[in-house]
């Protein structure tokens, strides 16, 4: 007889009662330790400093070097510049810049710093980042809507998604100057996290995974968390996946800039589905061109507002993961 | 402005840091997953509650077991397993991959509990039986303190019979006569400086046999 059969058998309703008595403790979903919270202007000017201090660090001969979409690192900070800038002009109501492109409204600034010395290019975006901020400490209310290259959202979302883009192009530069990836702080990762797990459900419609499907997401490590996100459509899921993985290597997937294969993933169900729904992840390219594009998919009319065109697109509740808790 | 709200309000309304979409089931909806301890350690971490279900069903017949053999009471012992389990899950980053497998971690765990306990007891008892002596009017202990003192005494007491004889008398006289320690020195005819250090070893051995009792159970 081995030592389990000659164990007790657990008293009827043990299991039951002790694990509701873990989950009155601390709920379930909620990291341990949790992040330190933070506003999404807090992660956005985090965010800049990062990006500014990788900036210092560069090397002459780095900032000629070949980051993103044919412009060198001189070029996308130079987009970033012109981001930011229509972002000025966006908190001050400026409507031209509401339908404005993502890359074709800053190409103007990414051109204009060839032949600059890089310490004026650097510091032209420090100016304008900082002048972003100001603005956005005028306005008071982060949670008023802003319209800005096609998308029309909160500004603190906005701030939020500008954090996300910062820290991927930070990161498209460090990795054409050789230099390490970085991540970011627990509380901005948690902020990531959350928007990312948030919007799965858009991209795995997008990505035709239509089937009702509960995914049970686990990101572990700093910035994590737990999720069951119900995909697709239909009465209760009849499949259940579930995807395990760190925070960070899922952040690198929703930025595609990672791919599912190059993550630790651990993963048990419905093995194709999860496989699309990874897929979806790496589509979300939590940036502002790419939410641009996923707003396409599920535009609306533009209402009541005689200042901008009927063409604005809006993301909509309809498609996020019920509130559960 | 618009009427209808903007989803992109909701994923920053909440407060930063604790996510939305989470629910509280306790049964798993996913198979288990498995893995290594240091994963599981990186799911309980995550708030991953099906994870939490994992070593509930792996490892709590283990820990109930060995609380239920160095306590000898069923209520006591589902209670110390409680207490390591929701341990466990409130503050997971206790527990170290690194430093050994979590069914270790958790029955030793279950173990410093169980002892704690009869310690906690047995000073109840010593105290009660002082004050029984000094105050002959205080009220009789109820049956369930009578059933935890008793059965709590039996496992010390066995454990108690295998000090050796110096050890085991000063031990006596201090915990079930409920003699101070000058008191039990003079009855034992020995300075209070030995009685204390004596006190000291048999109080370290028995907690070593106490803690046997409970790895063997596991």
């Amino acid at each position: 007889m081995t030592a389990a059969e000659q164990r007790p058998a657990l008293p009827d309703g043990l299991r039951d009662r002790i694990l509701a008595a873990s989950l009155r403790a601390r709920a379930a979903g909620r990291p341990e330790p949790p992040a330190p919270e933070i506003t999404a202007e807090e992660a956005f000017s985090r965010a800049a400093d990062a990006f500014y201090g990788m900036l210092g660090v560069l090397q002459t001969q780095d900032w000629g070097r070949q980051a993103l979409r044919g412009l060198d690192v001189q070029g996308l900070v130079g987009h970033l510049t012109g981001v930011e800038e229509d972002v000025h002009r966006c908190l001050a109501g400026d409507p031209q810049v509401a339908l404005a492109s993502h890359v074709g409204s800053t190409q103007a600034a990414a051109d204009r710093q060839a032949g600059r010395p890089p310490a004026q290019t650097r510091a032209e975006w420090r100016r304008a980042a900082d002048r972003t901020l100001d603005l956005v400490h005028a306005a008071g209310d982060t949670g008023a809507e802003v319209a800005v290259h096609g998308i029309r959202l909160p500004l603190r979302m906005l701030l939020m998604v500008r954090a996300f883009e910062l820290w991927i192009h930070e990161n498209d530069i460090r990795q054409a100057a050789g230099l390490p990836p970085s991540v970011p702080d627990p509380s901005t990762l948690s902020l990531m996290t959350q928007a990312a797990a948030r919007l799965l459900p858009h991209a795995a419609a997008r990505g035709g995974l239509r089937e009702p499907t509960s995914v049970h997401l686990v990101l572990t490590g700093p910035g994590g968390g737990t999720w069951d996100i119900p995909i697709g459509h239909g009465s209760p899921a009849a499949a259940s996946v579930g995807i395990v993985t760190d925070a960070v290597g899922f952040c690198w997937l929703v930025a595609n800039r990672a791919t599912p294969d190059r993550l630790d993933l651990h993963i048990t169900g419905d093995s194709d589905r999860a496989a699309m729904v990874l897929a979806a992840a790496s589509s979300l390219a939590l940036d502002l061109s790419n939410l641009r594009c996923q707003a396409a998919m599920i535009a609306r009319p533009f209402r009541g507002s005689e200042d901008t065109q009927q063409t604005a697109l809006v993301l909509t509740p309809d498609l996020i993961p019920t509130r559960n808790s | 402005m618009l009427a209808t709200r903007s989803v992109v309000d909701d994923l920053v309304s909440d407060r930063p840091g604790i996510g939305s979409c989470r629910v509280a089931e306790t049964r798993a909806s996913v198979h288990d997953m498995g893995g290594t301890d240091a994963l599981l350690a990186a799911r309980l971490a995550a708030g991953d509650h099906l994870a939490l279900a994992e070593v509930f069903d792996r490892l709590a017949p283990a820990v109930y077991s060995g609380a239920l053999r160095v306590l000898g009471h069923d209520a006591t012992a589902q209670d110390v397993v409680q207490d390591v389990f929701v341990e466990l899950w409130s503050h997971p980053g206790r527990y170290d991959p690194d430093a050994g497998p979590l069914r270790t971690y958790l029955t030793m765990q279950a173990r410093h509990r169980a002892v704690d306990l009869i310690r906690s007891e047995l000073r109840r008892v010593a105290r009660q039986e002082r004050s029984s002596r000094l105050e002959p009017g205080q009220p009789d202990p109820s049956p369930y303190e009578q059933v935890m003192a008793s059965e709590a005494a039996a496992a010390v007491r066995a454990a108690v019979q295998k000090l050796p004889e110096s050890q085991r008398r000063i031990v006596e006289l201090a915990y079930f006569k409920g003699l101070t320690c000058r008191e039990a020195a003079q009855a034992a005819g020995i300075p209070e400086g030995t009685a204390k250090s004596r006190l000291r070893l048999a109080l370290a051995k028995l907690e070593t046999v106490l803690d046997r009792q409970l790895l063997e159970s596991s």
